[in-house]
């Protein structure tokens, strides 16, 4: 289950995050998310992923179901790594995208001091529109936020 | 930064920085005892996905893993940048190089982001 400050991290701090897969020969790939949320039950995530990226990470989870996504907070580097596998995936709505659009403000408000003379546009583009919702349950949690407790479980916890 | 071990399980990461070695090769640097590290001394294949926010893209690096150095040129630039970089964001003392991983690039593709509208 994830716990509730996983979430409120997920849904109101984080503005970034990648998803990670690999294919029949262990080759490994990654894929730009765009926007993410988790389910009613605390058990499933959901990750909007881009056009760009769609095809090969749907490929490769219908034939081996395994996904990791690090998910971070920028600039502050706090950083997840939620493991499980893959349940279905679906055509992106209208709804989905306000879920990015949420996540663009997010993270350009992180970005705009490093580039102050960026033109808005330029880093708008950088989370890009949603094309597939992929729905996933999530079986491990990791924090990664830099540092030597990086890679520590935190779901299931360590048995002590 | 994507590894993934022998049995099957991706592994995802943020990293701090991509160094250029040669035509061929770059190097990442290895801090912690990681699952990355794990990962890629069981399973060489590696993938790297570079931000490049001024050209509106990302270059994706498939990469093979070919031996860590801790000592040499490599080595000390990359341990000056990382120090710069801590120092940058605020993890001074955090950020420690322990070896420089060496890896052949595979292949390089850039992922070209749609306009914004």
């Amino acid at each position: 289950m994830i716990p509730g400050k996983l979430v409120r991290f997920l849904e109101q701090y984080a503005n970034v995050a990648y998803a990670g897969i690999r294919d029949r020969d262990l080759v490994p790939f990654g894929h730009r998310v765009c926007g993410w949320h988790v389910g009613a039950d605390q058990r499933t995530m959901s990750i909007l992923v881009p056009e760009e990226f769609r095809e090969r990470l749907v490929d490769a989870l219908l034939h081996n179901r395994e996904l990791a996504v690090t998910v971070e907070e920028f600039p502050s580097h706090e950083t997840y790594q939620f493991k499980g596998q893959y349940l279905h995936h679906r055509v992106a709505q209208s709804e989905d995208s306000e879920i990015v659009e949420r996540v663009r403000r997010r993270f350009v408000k992180s970005l705009r001091p490093l580039y102050p003379e960026a033109p808005v546009d330029v880093l708008n583009a950088f989370v890009s529109p949603p094309a597939v919702v992929i729905e996933f349950e999530v079986l491990e949690i990791f924090l990664q936020t830099p540092g030597p407790g990086a890679g520590t479980r935190l779901v299931p916890p360590i048995e002590s | 930064m994507v590894t993934c071990s022998a049995d099957g399980k991706p592994n995802t990461t943020v990293i701090s920085q991509v160094y250029y070695v040669d035509e061929t090769h770059v190097a990442l640097s290895f801090q912690f005892f990681s699952k990355t590290i794990r990962n890629v001394r069981e399973n060489p294949r590696a993938f790297v996905c570079v931000f490049d926010i001024a050209g509106q893209a990302h270059w994706a690096l498939q990469l093979q893993f070919e031996r860590s150095e801790t000592t040499g040129p490599v080595f000390d630039a990359m341990d000056m940048q990382i120090e710069a970089i801590a120092s940058m964001t605020g993890m001074s003392g955090i950020f420690k190089l322990r070896a420089a991983d060496i890896y052949r690039v595979l292949s390089v593709e850039r992922v070209q982001h749609p306009p914004w509208t």
